[in-house]
Parts: C-alpha cells; sequence; structure tokens
C-alpha cells in the first residue's frame, strides 16, 4: 500500500543556514492517526508546514496522493493544516472563518451552511457563528480553527501542536474529540505534533519521534516503548531508569553491562558484533521494578533506600537511592502501595528480559552517550 | 483619597489644556463668529445671512466640487500610488536594514525648504523642463505642452508631497499583519489573487482609511499651493484666506464651518463603510 504523504530525504535550510529538518523519510498512510512527536526546536511545525505548502524544501522528495510536490502551491495540495497559533482571521466571525475554505473552493452558498453549521454541532460551537476571534474563549478558538481546517475535507489533516496552550482538563476532552472525529471521518489521515509524550501516545496509530531535524524512530507507540532503538526514544516516550555502563560479557541471547550499581543484566541489543567494551545506556523502566525487603532471586537485584513518593492518584511513584547515590523510579499502583519507611532498606529487582541495553545514543551525530544519560 | 482615585487622570491635564484651548475655544469661537453680521463680541446680532449668502452664491456649487473634488481625487490617487509601493516595501523587501533606508530616502524631500521644494517644479514641469525636454526628445510631442498652472498640476505636486502620508500608515498596517494568517489562507485553498483581497487588503484598511484622512486633511487644509500652481480654479481654502485678509471675518468663519462640516460628513461616511473599529481590534 502506497501512502497518502510520502516523504523522502527531505531537507529544509532556513535564511541564516538554519539546518531546520535535514533528511526526513517517512510514509503516512490513509486512515491514519500519525503523530510526531519531538522537543522544541525539533522541526515539526517546519516539516508540517513543509508538507502542507507553506515552505519550500531545498532538497528530496515530497509526494501526496503520489503527486509530486515539487513546484505545487499550497491552494492546490490536498490537505489542511491548523496552525500552531490558530491564526484565526481577526476580521471575520466564527462563520465566515469556518466557511473561508469552502468559499475559495467555490462551493454554492447554500452548501456552505450546511457544511459549516454540520461542523460547528460537530465540535460544540454552535450559537457562537455571529462572534469574532477576539469574543470566544481559548478552547473555543482552538476548536474553530479545527473546524476551519477540518471543513475542507482534505485528504491530509495536519495540526500542529492543537493540544498546547489549554488547561488540561480541556486538553483530554480535546484529545478525545480529535480521536472520534479521525474515526468518524474516513479516507483522512491526521498528522498530530505534540511534545506532550501522554497525548502523543494515547492518540497514534503509529508515531515518529523526531530529533534536531532527524527522525530517531517510527513504529506502534508500543513498539518504540519496549523496543526503543535509541535512548533518546527510549527517554523522550515514557518513564525510565537509565545507567549509564560498559558491556562485560555476552552471551546467547543476554549481555551483562558494568553499571555504577552493579553488574546489571539484560536482553542482548540487535546491533550486530564488538559488543563487549561498547559505552551503552542500560535502561529498565519502572513498572517493571519489583520491590522487597529480602533481595528475590531475581536476575538484577540493588540494594537501594526509600527516599520518598510522588503522588499521582492511580499510581504512585516511589524514589530509591542505589550506591554511588544513583536515583531509581518504581511506579506501584496506589492499590498495592506497601508501607515504605524513610531511609530504610530495600531490595530492587527485575528479569533481565524487561530491561534493554542501548548502543545508540541517538541518530543525530555527535551526541555524546554521557551526555544524554546526564542530562549535560 | 481623591488623589487616589483621580490622580492617574491628572497625567491628561497637559494634553487637555493644549486641546482646549488651541483647538476647541478656537473652532467655538469661528462657529460663534460665523453667525456675525459685523465681527464683533460687544452686543453682536446673531444671523443666518453669512450662510443665506453661501448656499445662493452662484460660485458656490464651483467652489466646493473644485475643493472636495480635489481632496478627495487627490486623496485616492495617492492611495493607489502609495499602495503597491508600502506593499513591496513590507512584504518584498526582507531586510529590515534595506526597508530602513528606503523609508529614510522617501523623507528626504522633508528636509528640503517648503519653497526651494515647490519651485522645483519649474525646472521640471515648465515649458523648458525636464519632462517637456524628454516627451519632445521622444518625439510625442512637437511643440512644449503646459504642464504648470493647471489643476493636473496642482494633482501632481499634491501627489507627491502626500505620497508619504499614504505609504506610511498602509505600511504600518501591513507589518503588523500576523504572517501566519496568510499561511492559513494559503492552506484554505486561497489562490494568491484571494489571499490578498480577503487578507491583506482587507487587514490593511485601517492603514488605507488613516492615509486617506491624512492626505484628505492635508490637501483641503493647504490653499497655498492651489493659488500658486493651480492656474486660477477656486478653493474653499483660497476664498476663506482671501476674505480673512480683508477683514471679512464673519464671512471666512462661516465658509471655515461649512468646510469643516463637509469634511467631518466625509469623514464619518468614510469610517461607516471601513467598519474600523472591528479591524483595529
Ligand atoms: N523562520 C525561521 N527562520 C530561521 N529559523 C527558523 C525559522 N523558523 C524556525 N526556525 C528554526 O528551525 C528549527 C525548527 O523549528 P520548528 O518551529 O519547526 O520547531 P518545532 O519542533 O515546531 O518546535 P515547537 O515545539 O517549539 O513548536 C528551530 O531551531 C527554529 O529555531
Ligand atoms: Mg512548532
Amino acid at each position: 500500500m502506497a501512502g497518502i504523504v510520502e516523504i523522502k530525504r527531505l531537507v529544509k535550510r532556513y535564511k541564516g543556514n538554519v539546518l531546520a529538518l535535514k533528511g526526513i523519510d517517512l510514509e503516512i498512510y490513509r486512515d491514519e492517526f500519525f503523530v510526531l512527536m519531538g522537543p522544541s526546536g525539533c522541526g515539526k511545525s517546519t516539516l508540517l508546514k513543509t508538507i502542507a505548502g507553506i515552505l519550500d524544501y531545498d532538497d528530496g522528495e515530497l509526494y501526496i496522493n503520489g503527486k509530486d510536490m515539487k513546484n505545487v502551491p499550497a491552494y492546490k495540495r490536498d490537505i489542511s493544516l491548523m496552525l500552531e497559533n490558530y491564526a484565526l482571521f481577526p476580521h471575520m466571525n466564527v462563520f465566515d472563518n469556518v466557511a473561508f475554505g469552502l468559499r475559495m473552493l467555490d462551493k454554492d452558498e447554500e452548501e456552505i451552511k450546511k457544511d459549516v453549521m454540520e461542523t460547528l454541532a460537530l465540535l460544540e460551537l454552535k450559537g457562537l457563528e455571529k462572534r469574532f476571534p477576539n469574543e470566544i474563549s481559548g478552547g473555543q478558538r482552538q476548536r474553530v480553527a479545527l473546524a476551519r481546517a477540518l471543513v475542507i475535507r482534505p485528504s491530509v489533516l495536519l495540526l500542529d501542536e492543537p493540544l498546547s496552550h489549554i488547561d488540561y482538563r480541556l486538553q483530554r476532552r480535546f484529545a478525545s474529540l480529535l480521536k472520534d472525529i479521525h474515526r468518524q471521518i474516513s479516507g483522512t489521515a491526521f498528522i498530530l505534533t505534540t511534545h506532550d509524550q501522554h497525548h502523543g501516545l494515547s492518540l497514534a496509530d503509529r508515531m515518529a519521534i523526531m530529533n534536531s531535524g532527524l527522525i530517531e524512530q517510527v513504529g506502534h507507540p508500543e513498539e518504540i516503548y519496549n523496543e526503543p532503538h535509541t535512548l533518546f526514544s527510549a527517554r523522550f516516550v515514557g518513564e525510565v531508569n537509565t545507567f549509564m555502563g560498559e558491556i562485560q560479557e555476552v552471551g546467547a541471547d543476554s549481555v551483562w553491562v558494568k553499571t555504577d550499581i552493579g553488574y546489571l543484566k539484560s536482553r542482548k541489543p540487535n546491533a550486530a558484533d564488538n559488543l563487549v567494551g561498547r559505552r551503552v545506556g542500560y535502561i529498565i523502566r519502572p513498572e517493571k521494578i519489583k520491590i522487597s525487603k529480602t533481595g528475590e532471586n531475581a536476575e538484577n537485584s540493588v540494594k537501594c533506600i526509600f527516599e520518598y513518593l510522588n503522588y499521582f492518584g492511580h499510581y504512585v511513584e516511589a524514589i530509591f537511592r542505589a550506591p554511588h547515590n544513583v536515583r531509581i523510579k518504581s511506579t506501584i499502583p496506589t492499590y498495592n502501595l506497601p508501607n515504605f519507611k524513610v531511609e530504610d532498606e530495600y531490595w530492587l529487582s527485575w528479569s533481565a528480559n524487561d530491561a534493554r541495553t542501548i548502543i545508540k545514543p541517538s541518530v543525530v551525530e555527535g551526541v555524546d552517550i554521557e551526555d544524554l544519560i546526564y542530562g549535560r | 483619597m481623591f488623589i487616589e482615585k483621580y490622580g492617574k487622570y491628572l497625567l491628561l491635564l497637559p494634553g487637555l489644556i493644549i486641546i482646549v484651548f488651541f483647538l476647541i475655544l478656537p473652532l467655538i469661537l469661528i462657529v460663534i463668529v460665523s453667525f456675525m453680521q459685523i465681527f464683533t463680541f460687544r452686543e453682536p446680532t446673531l444671523t443666518l445671512q453669512n450662510y443665506i449668502d453661501f448656499v445662493a452664491s452662484p460660485q458656490t456649487p464651483t467652489i466646493l466640487l473644485n475643493t472636495f473634488g480635489m481632496s478627495i481625487g487627490t486623496a485616492l490617487l495617492t492611495l493607489l500610488a502609495g499602495y503597491p509601493a508600502a506593499y513591496v516595501l513590507a512584504f518584498k523587501i526582507e531586510s529590515i536594514k534595506i526597508r530602513n533606508y528606503i523609508i529614510s530616502l522617501l523623507l528626504v524631500p522633508f528636509f528640503i525648504d517648503w519653497n526651494a521644494r515647490t519651485i522645483a517644479w519649474i525646472p521640471i514641469l515648465g515649458e523648458s523642463g525636464a519632462v517637456n525636454y524628454m516627451l519632445q526628445a521622444l518625439n510625442i510631442v512637437r511643440e512644449p505642452v503646459q504642464l504648470l498652472f493647471s489643476r493636473w498640476t496642482l494633482l501632481i505636486i499634491w501627489l507627491q508631497t502626500n505620497i508619504l502620508f499614504a505609504i506610511f500608515p498602509i505600511y504600518l498596517a501591513l507589518i503588523r499583519i500576523d504572517p501566519d494568517l496568510i499561511n492559513a489562507a494559503r492552506v484554505l485553498k486561497a489562490p494568491p489573487h484571494r489571499v490578498f483581497y480577503n487578507i491583506i487588503f482587507k487587514l490593511s484598511l485601517p492603514g488605507v482609511v488613516v492615509g486617506f484622512t491624512f492626505v484628505f486633511v492635508n490637501t483641503l487644509g493647504d490653499y497655498i499651493t492651489p493659488a500658486l500652481w493651480a492656474g486660477g480654479i477656486q478653493v474653499l481654502g483660497l476664498s476663506i484666506s482671501s476674505f480673512a485678509a480683508n477683514f471679512v471675518w464673519p464671512y471666512a468663519a462661516t465658509q471655515s464651518t461649512i468646510l469643516i462640516l463637509i469634511a467631518l460628513a466625509v469623514l464619518f461616511v468614510l469610517f461607516k463603510i471601513v467598519d474600523i473599529k472591528k479591524l483595529v481590534e
């Protein structure tokens, strides 16, 4: 199946020699909810604007519906974009804002009215038609921006940070609204950017992790969570404990890594040979860690001191101090919470199969593994 | 207590005093004088006679048409010429440095003495001036054409002296437009000319209105340029100044009041058509 959007080695350079996209490869399919996730400044907006045709690209290829988009102006592309700052037309009321795209397509006014009212109803905006953008709330503005982009029924709907700038409850509601809408209309690919991993993980059919103009990894959220290719991906998706280490011994399907908190065993990384002596990141997700008083017969056990709890409602994060002042966090469902005592000793243990040894810090060249782990 | 509550309004005082003493009071005086038969504040007799005379005068229609026709015409022409310049300045010249150079260059004529600037039109538009020389050299005309001393001369000179007042407000309105509004329109299927009309032009309307007001008011108040260059066409300002020069204050005041009223009416209609409040917010 060919993707509805195909991107090959896409390069975008801003004036002043800012290389914002350094060779992006992506394929996005019809009916897919695709999430682009990455830290601020990694090039998410640039990528969306390039797909939309607002920005030209300097190198590489871009196809939408199989058609080469070089020299195709934005208004002739079968896409729509909800901009990061909404960009509602200040001189038009809500109705005219939403109707704008349909009018530009020269639809007749009857049909426009019907489509606009339908979309406004879908997004719970009925009754606001006559208001101007400065006369509605931030959350409403956001939904108007979505309505305006959605109503022209593009094959590809680009949503740049639609979940930022509003309070958490509204974000949750808006996210589920987006998911509902995506399910209701068929034949449309949604591409959404976010730097919030919760929304990214929960919305995405597939996602890409971006880092300074490159894609770190593409895949299903679960796949990236469980099998991160780089330390950057591992740390950007979900919580993780990372220990700097060096591979000491390689078995048939496992490796032993020497770290500050002792020798730790993990599944063997896919990467080929010459593993011994490699400087690596050893990772274990907090929910995979078991806590006990005695230290079971686990493949990995570390004696730690309990420090404090972070309460999150349905779960808590317990913070422990391992040898050499290394912090380890473990998440525990609240209903199952033991009575921890501060400064008491506990054993943290996990199985080698749940831990990963990651060789590559990032696809970006020149990133030092130690710098990444210690956040330098 | 009093200071706490109203203290901030004290800051308005200096400006308020200046406006009241130098604008509002004189205006009120002019209106009062316009109803006088003889200019005196001792037991003045107020009458409508001046207004009746003005309406009855056979010259009035021509004068009004000349005055407002030339001013509105100049304002429209200046906007038409100024808009593309402002557009190029705002959107096509990306370097702020070059923009500032151009703006400073546009300001240069203002550093030159008004008289010198005016006289400079003779070597340009005169019978042996640059324009005629060019027309003859290019064999477009055989005899020099009369370019000076007509309403067209006035139009050209006013266009030149006022164009900055059109360019500036439009430029300021254009650079305030969020580029993402233009991007949004493009993504929403608007071809370039419809992006221009629906977004750029409409959002620049406040600048256009301000530019119109500047040029319109400027030219209405200017009676010297018409006197010097327009070849004897009558405008209201000229008439006012000649009555005033002959100490016929009441009739001069009547004409002034009418000038102001019509000017306000024109601006009122303009501001009604272009809902400036909606646009400025
Ligand atoms: N107009 C521009 N000129 C020069 N550099 C730019 C321009 N716009 C963006 N950049 C740079 O390009 C890089 C990518 O920017 P972009 O806006 O795409 O990031 P982003 O991932 O969307 O970030 P955020 O999450 O903060 O929105 C950044 O380093 C930014 O500074
Ligand atoms: Mg962005």
